[in-house]
């Protein structure tokens, strides 16, 4: 969620705003990026219970909030850096240089994958690549096979799947006649590693051109699943993120690790005109996200799945001028679901005006060393050897927040 | 923020631990009723709350801060004493706790009643029981103990080079030289036997990609494989070493080093810089004519100092590198944006040209190797003396006569523009006396322009701006200073008192440093990059850290052979590659062999030649090469699309690798990230990079112009065969190979000529795919 939605807006309601809207903010203002701070702003969205746990959700998440007994939200969240490009670093590769691994690769690296056809850390981007760049999928010092592949969610999603050879013998044969020359030589050579990989992935390349286009046709999907997810919306950002998690959920079936999803559109980063900012924000994940977490669940695989919904950071609980909210990392709210998190729960607190977390603070190496252990990682043993130590995605950081395990 | 471990100052083992300073006979005592107070609502909080990170059981004390004793609370930590007795509102626990400073603890707030004893307890003077208040031990940070002498003795870097005698070995017919004996006594000692020597087509294939990257011709196989006479090869080796591709070649492994882009990384990067590849053509140049290494390093650290006209482009090995700026003003991001630009400088000179990991001692002492953080900032100071700047390659006065007449031009345009718009006022047209007045004006500004000089070179450069000594920061942040650093190379490199550096900002005195003969290390590291470009790996694995982390040399004595008779045959690089390809090791075949595999199944011991892949500049300028479309030129702007047929590094490429058109082409090829110096490429084989070879238009396309030229050459199609394996891989094809490709060819032979052509195009580019392009025997 690109750009930091901000948390009394959407998971984290705080009364005393709307007692004090309009008035001089009572907590001592931290600098902010624009320094051009207003006074305390309500938020202009009413919050409901919902489900057994009654947790409260802003009318922002009509069908988000539909599911919430399967969330685990932690409202307790910080980061280090109140810019978007250090804070996407710091949330994707828990370090706000560029240049670390990401936890995609991370995971990929640790784990491995479980599908022949597709690599084991797909990118879906909407049209949104958060500040920072490629860099925020990058392997770093790893390996490059575990850096993150990106996939369009629309067309043939990856460059060069679309067979040179119109007729697929052709292409077969062409494949045949280069596995031929290259046996000849590894025969010319004796046994040889780096041969044999390279033919291994010629061929997951050949079965790529395959595999990626049934990935891509959505129209095996009843249409009561295309509908769910909100294919038919006529909202193009609802319509895209809707094909981004309909995809999500086909290359989680066909066995890849990890996958990213990117925003359609507009950021979360309304410094100004933060309730039509915010509302059409929404209004683009809100339909297809819900229809994932009940797809994945109707299918069983939400067990087996780690949803993890978050920003870079939250916004100031007072106005950005009249009616915007600037970056704000003191304390914000995401969520997690499924794979061995308990639902139904909330993790930690803001201040009465949720602007700086007070109990239970979570950082991104405590979200980072969570998720390694919810995919059966320890994040203190998933080291990498490079200049001259032991790295790891959490560096010398990082604590399990147990209070949200099943 | 910054990435090191936080842990408590302990310099190595051979720093005893020390007793505080404090003044222990003026422990006061305390009534018992306080100290009841303290045991009942303070300690039992202090334990429970800030122990996991304050006290000498922690994992990792944060901020140099012990809350476990009365003195350890007054000594303070980083930020200074924790408690002032008897005044709350002045003691840093007190803000801690209150989340008025740092915000203690982190993860949840005191409670109110928690704070409140806490405040009362600073307020009754901090009471503590007695047996208590006596100084604990802990460790200093205190130099004097350290024994540098003992230092540089207990890790094989650190010594002096040897000039070691190469060993007797057992066969005495293999050996050309002494790196063979070297070699052939670890092969011996092991039980290994040397690989046969490599077929002549194999081994000129291989001369020409290590020094040129480039493939050799046909008539140029045919011509080493049948000379017979004595040199032969040393010949060849020469001819390369004259080439001027040699330069482009091996410009292209220091680049990575000097983690050379166009961009300027960060946000930034779409801008390029629009000199920086005046600093590669610069070291192609000082390669081609075999610039002695020394000299090559004294020019990329002071050239403007050392020769300003000649010398001044080298210095964009740092000048280039990531420079951060703050996003706002506020003096934290300002302070953070000019220690990450000083860490890129310092990381880039240590790793680079001395194999040591010195940014690690950032914010505290090096955890492993002897490099205190006073050094840190003894290295910094000269960087944090120096600025950028684009700068005129050519004397000061030329530059100045230019630079003055450009601004005399634009003055007079404006000037020009001026008078031009008072004229033109309230839409009026000029009189015809104004009207003449500008054709004058217009006339004078074209005679200074059309006499005007050309304009001189410019480079991105460094520029003295200041001579101070800077101050250790702690924990990294320059906004929180320690002792002044004074402006110094490193101890363990120069021992206990080097001389300091005093002239500008002593980068002068700093290249004299890294280059003095007693260094061990610049001209270690040096040789075996070298080697690794060689031989497919280095003698010591981790070619960027010697340090004790990295991993020790396989052949200790022949890295200090090569490294003591480099600097004695004058730092000449084109010697060093003479001394190893005229070797029996580089010329052995890459044959597998089970027994070996069995013994030394990394080839360790170097039994038979590594098998190599080449990098991504040295593929595409092959594919560019044996379709007949490279284009030659040496030097110049960079271009920006892959599809110009310069060769590859002169390819237009970002820092970040996601602004320019050929980033995607080149990451997809593992062209690493220009963020930091790059210690070694990465080879990943990954399905995209297969998928590009199948399926891109540009192998379309080179594939449509090798068949071109093999049908334009060659008259039949078993002379095509034969031309396209002698092309691309050095060698005639066997016969099954030859038959393969007729039978591939021929399947539509009989059909229209236009799949007849479809089939060739398809044919060349599954040989421009093979592995055997790519890989090197």
């Amino acid at each position: 969620m690109d750009g930091g939605p901000s948390q009394v807006d959407t998971f984290d309601p705080k009364p005393l705003l709307t007692k004090e809207n309009g008035q001089p903010f009572k907590m001592k203002i931290e600098p902010t990026q624009f320094n051009n701070n207003g006074h305390t702003l309500c938020s202009p969205w009413s919050f409901q219970q919902y489900g057994q746990s009654g947790i409260p959700v802003s009318e922002l998440f009509p069908n988000i909030a539909q599911c919430v007994d399967d969330l685990a939200i932690v409202r307790s969240m910080t980061s280090e850096f109140s810019e978007h490009t250090n804070a996407n670093y710091f949330l994707h590769t828990g370090s706000g240089l560029q240049g670390r691994p990401s936890m995609g690769a991370w995971v990929t690296y640790g784990l491995g994958s479980e599908s022949q056809n597709l690599p084991g850390f797909v990118v879906l981007n909407g049209d949104a690549i958060p500040p920072g760049g490629l860099d925020n999928f990058n392997s770093g010092f790893l390996p490059a096979t575990y850096q993150g592949s990106v996939f369009l969610p629309h067309g043939t999603a990856v460059a060069d799947t679309q067979p040179l050879e119109p007729k697929p013998e052709l292409q077969q044969g062409k494949l045949a006649l280069l596995s031929q020359l290259d046996h000849g030589l590894l025969e010319q050579m004796g046994a040889n590693d780096a041969i044999e990989s390279a033919i291994a992935n010629y061929e997951l390349a050949y079965r790529m051109q395959g595999a990626v286009p049934e990935l891509m046709d959505l129209s095996s999907e009843t249409e009561a699943t295309q509908k769910l997810y909100g294919l038919d919306s006529t909202f193009m950002p609802t319509q895209v993120f809707a094909r981004e998690c309909l995809i999500a959920r086909r290359l989680i079936e066909r066995g890849v690790r990890f996958v990213e999803l990117t925003i359609c559109g507009d950021r979360w980063d309304h410094h100004t005109d933060l309730k039509n900012g915010h509302y059409h924000n929404a209004k683009g994940v809100d339909q297809p996200i819900a229809a994932l977490l009940k797809d994945l669940k109707q299918r069983g695989l939400l067990d087996e799945t780690l949803v993890v919904w978050a920003g870079e950071f939250g916004r100031t609980p007072f106005a950005q001028g009249a009616d915007g909210r600037d970056h704000s990392p003191f304390g914000f709210s995401i969520w997690l679901a499924g794979g061995g998190v308990k639902g139904g729960t909330i993790h930690g607190a803001t201040d009465e005006y949720g602007y700086k977390a007070i109990e239970d603070r979570v950082s991104i190496h405590d979200l980072h060393a969570t998720m390694l252990h919810l995919l059966g990682v320890d994040h203190q043993q998933l080291t990498f050897r490079f200049g001259g130590r032991d790295m790891r995605l959490t560096d010398v950081h990082g604590e399990i927040i147990h209070n949200i395990l099943a | 923020m910054l990435h090191f471990t936080n842990i408590v100052v302990i310099l190595f083992c051979v720093a005893g631990t020390m007793s505080f300073a404090a003044d222990t006979a003026e422990v006061p005592t305390f009534p018992p009723e306080q100290v009841e107070f303290f045991e009942k609502h303070v300690r039992p909080v202090l334990i429970a709350r800030c122990f996991e990170c304050h006290s000498s059981d922690a994992r990792n004390v944060e901020a140099s801060l012990l809350v476990e004793s009365r003195h350890a609370l007054l000594a303070g930590g980083d930020s200074g004493p924790a408690i002032i007795p008897g005044d709350p509102n002045k003691s840093l626990l007190v803000e801690a706790i209150r989340y008025q400073f740092v915000e203690m603890p982190p993860k949840q707030k005191l409670s109110d009643e928690e704070i409140a004893a806490i405040v009362k307890w600073v307020e009754m003077g901090a009471p503590w029981p007695a047996d208590n208040l006596k100084p604990v031990e802990v460790a200093t940070d205190d130099e004097k103990e350290l024994d540098w002498n003992a230092l540089r003795e207990s890790h094989w870097a650190f010594r002096q080079v040897q000039s070691p005698t190469p060993p007797s070995v057992v066969d005495q017919s293999w050996p050309k030289g002494d790196i063979d004996r070297f070699i052939l006594s670890k092969l011996e000692q092991a039980g290994l036997k040397p690989a046969p020597a490599a077929s002549r087509e194999v081994l000129i294939r291989r001369a020409y990609f290590d020094l040129i990257g480039l493939p050799p011709t046909p008539a140029e196989v045919d011509a080493f494989v049948n000379d017979a006479s004595d040199g032969a090869f040393a010949r060849l080796v020469d001819r390369l070493l004259e080439s001027p591709h040699y330069g482009e070649r091996w410009a292209r492994h220091w680049l990575d080093v000097a983690r050379y882009s166009d961009g300027l990384g960060g946000s930034s990067d779409g801008a390029h810089q629009p000199h920086a590849w005046r600093y590669r053509d610069w070291v192609i140049d000082a390669l081609n004519r075999d610039l002695p290494y020394d000299q090559f390093v004294r020019l990329q650290i002071a050239g403007d100092l050392i020769d300003p006209v000649n010398g001044v482009a080298a210095t964009g090995f740092f000048a280039l590198g990531p420079t951060y700026a703050s996003d706002g003003g506020d003096p934290e991001a300002v302070a953070q944006a000019m220690s990450e630009t000083l860490d890129d400088r310092i990381d880039t000179i240590s790793r680079g040209m001395l194999g040591l990991t010195v940014s690690c001692a950032r914010c505290h002492d090096h955890k492993f190797d002897p490099i205190p953080q006073l050094d840190y900032y003894s290295l910094a100071g000269v960087f944090n003396n120096t600025g950028i700047a684009i700068r005129g390659m050519a004397p000061a006065e030329i530059v100045q006569q230019f630079e003055q007449l450009q601004q005399q031009i634009n003055e007079r345009q404006s000037h020009r523009n001026a008078r031009e718009q008072e004229f033109k006022k309230d839409g009026r047209e000029p009189t015809t006396e104004e009207t003449e007045e500008l054709a004058r004006l217009d006339a004078e500004l074209h005679q200074l322009r059309t006499t005007a000089p050309p304009a001189p070179p410019y480079c991105h450069a460094l520029v003295d701006s200041g001579s101070a000594d800077m101050k250790l920061a702690v924990r990294g942040n320059l906004l929180r200073l320690g002792p002044v650093a004074p402006r110094r190379f490193l101890r363990i490199l120069t021992g206990d008192s080097p001389p300091q550096f005093t002239q500008g900002s002593g980068r002068r005195e700093l290249a004299e440093a890294m280059v003095d003969p007693q260094n061990p290390l610049t001209a270690r590291v040096f040789v075996n990059r070298v080697w690794e470009h060689h031989f497919g790996a280095g003698l010591v694995p981790t070619p960027s850290n010697f340090g004790t982390t990295g991993e020790p040399p396989t052949h200790p004595e022949l890295l200090d052979w090569l490294a003591a008779n480099f600097v004695k045959n004058g730092w000449s690089i084109k010697w060093l590659h003479r001394q190893m390809m005229l070797s029996a090791a580089y010329q052995m075949s890459s044959q597998y062999d089970e027994h070996s595999f069995n013994i030394d199944g990394n080839n360790r011991l170097l039994w038979r030649m590594n098998l190599r892949r080449l990098e991504v500049e040295a593929w595409r300028d092959a594919l560019l090469a044996v379709s007949g479309d490279l284009d030659r030129t040496v030097g110049g702007p960079p271009v920006d699309n892959i599809a110009v047929p310069r060769r590859t590094i002169y390819l237009l490429v970002s820092r970040n690798g996601d602004q320019v058109q050929p980033d995607e082409f080149m990451r997809l090829f593992d062209f690493p990230a220009m963020r930091a110096t790059v210690e070694q490429r990465t080879s990943s084989p990954v399905p995209q990079q297969y998928l590009f070879m199948l399926n891109n238009a540009y192998m379309l396309n080179r594939a449509e112009l090798l068949t071109t030229r093999l049908q334009r050459e060659a008259p039949g199609d078993g002379e095509r065969i034969a031309l396209a394996y002698r092309l691309l891989y050095g060698r005639s094809p066997k016969d099954s190979e030859q038959q393969l490709g007729l039978s591939y060819l021929t399947a539509s032979a009989a059909g229209p000529p236009e799949e007849y052509q479809k089939r060739w195009r398809q044919y060349a580019q599954v040989l421009l795919s093979s592995n055997e392009l790519i890989y090197i025997e």
